[in-house]
């Protein structure tokens, strides 16, 4: 990084009017704007603008001149100039202005067909696709849905969310985006899809997994118990002795997929009773577990 | 990606009243079709031109109407003279008419 004075071009002594000065007339020959077509004249008119920045500011001059900061002490994170969205501006944008050549429309038959041919294509030049984000449940992302997404702009917009739709994924609304500036046809709307956690479900690719709760007499014993499903609740059995950690599949009630629907599958938690039971103390106080039974086993060494 | 109005303001550090001003003065023109004005990214990539014109560079107001009508017709130019290259190379026999 150079000397911040040496790019604005003054000396260590410049008043806060100085600075200004030299800035300006460095920024006049330099900003992107008024160099549509040259790429040099951006990254020095990014040093000038940093270097401005820190000499305009009486803190940060002060702080660099004691040298508490470094002369990059604030680049200033740019976003894109107006000259890369002129460049890229479809025919028919609202601010293009086409009067610096009208005269040769009318001298030069090749320039005058060409433009012709331009003004012809800008009429019929279909509308800027839009974008937008939604953000959708859980389940409606697994099952599919209908949401309405209320525009930025006014009005609204009926999308069909489809089964299985993934985070990230941008469905394409044929002919629901900009109108046409002239005749032709409007272009799409792209709506990027986010999805909202669910309490308990989670998606790993196709399969639904769910941590579910059981008590020590369930585990133990085995039970049958409602397990929700995204397509709603089902009873499924417990088998006897079921451990924390064990997992139980449910197939077919994932998320779909071509030729079917992922599966779900239970991690089963033994949960105590929360309160202080007075029964099962008893209970296990009579009880003598058998000598196999000692899950710290692996630990010993 | 459309933006609102009011997030223009926002993401503009722009007051109702000098936003009403420039878009008269016809230095934005934004998309009318709804009630409420939709704007682009485009139109907030020329709001902070104007700002930085106006601000930095010491243009008034005069000026900056000046600065944007020949900057829209360099552009537009700029898109003319592309477009032109494009022809000529696709079809080169055109250029000998």
């Amino acid at each position: 990084m150079k000397d911040p004075y040496e790019t604005l071009g003054i000396d260590r002594s410049a008043s806060a009017g100085e600075v200004q000065k030299a800035y300006r007339k460095l920024a006049k020959k330099l900003h992107p704007d008024l160099n549509p077509g040259n790429k040099e004249s951006e990254s020095r008119f990014k040093d000038v603008a940093t270097a401005y920045d820190l000499l305009s500011d009486s803190v940060k001059r002060q702080r660099f001149d004691s040298g508490e900061i470094d002369a990059t002490g604030a680049e200033r994170p740019r976003q894109r100039y107006y000259r890369d969205f002129a460049a890229e501006a479809a025919p028919g944008s609202p601010y293009e202005n086409r009067s610096g050549f009208a005269d040769f429309a009318q001298s030069d038959s090749f320039l005058a067909e060409l433009l012709r041919r331009q003004a012809e294509q800008a009429r019929f030049a279909r509308g800027t696709d839009l974008h937008y984000r939604l953000t959708v449940d859980f389940l409606d992302a697994v099952n599919g849905a209908s949401k309405r997404l209320t525009l930025p702009e006014g009005g609204t917009l009926d999308v069909a969310i489809p089964p299985a739709i993934q985070e990230g994924q941008t469905l394409r609304l044929r002919g629901k985006g900009a109108p046409s500036p002239g005749e032709g046809e409007s272009g799409d709307a792209l709506v990027e899809i986010t999805i909202n956690p669910h309490r308990f479900f989670t998606r790993h690719g196709d399969d639904i997994h769910l941590d579910l709760p059981v008590t020590l007499k369930e585990a133990i014993l085995g039970a049958r118990v409602r397990v929700p499903t995204p397509q709603g609740a089902v009873i499924v059995t417990i088998p006897k002795g079921s451990n924390t950690d064990s997992v139980l599949r449910l197939k077919g009630k994932g998320v779909a997929r071509r030729g079917g629907h992922g599966d779900e599958l239970i991690k089963l938690k033994v949960v105590l009773p929360s309160e202080p039971d007075s029964e099962l103390d008893d209970f296990m106080s009579k009880w003598t577990p058998g000598a196999a039974y000692d899950p710290r086993r692996d630990m010993q060494s | 990606m459309i933006i609102s109005r009011l997030e223009f303001l926002h993401r503009a550090g722009l007051d109702q009243e000098t936003l009403q001003v420039w878009i008269e003065e016809q230095w934005l023109i934004p998309s009318s079709t709804a009630p409420d004005q939709a704007f682009s990214d485009a139109d907030l990539a020329r709001a902070e031109l104007i700002r930085e014109l106006r601000h930095d560079l010491g243009v008034n107001d005069e000026g900056v109407g000046v600065v944007l009508a020949l900057l829209d017709q360099v552009h537009s130019l700029r898109n003319a003279l592309g477009e032109t290259l494009i022809s000529v190379r696709d079809h080169p026999s055109s250029s000998d008419r």
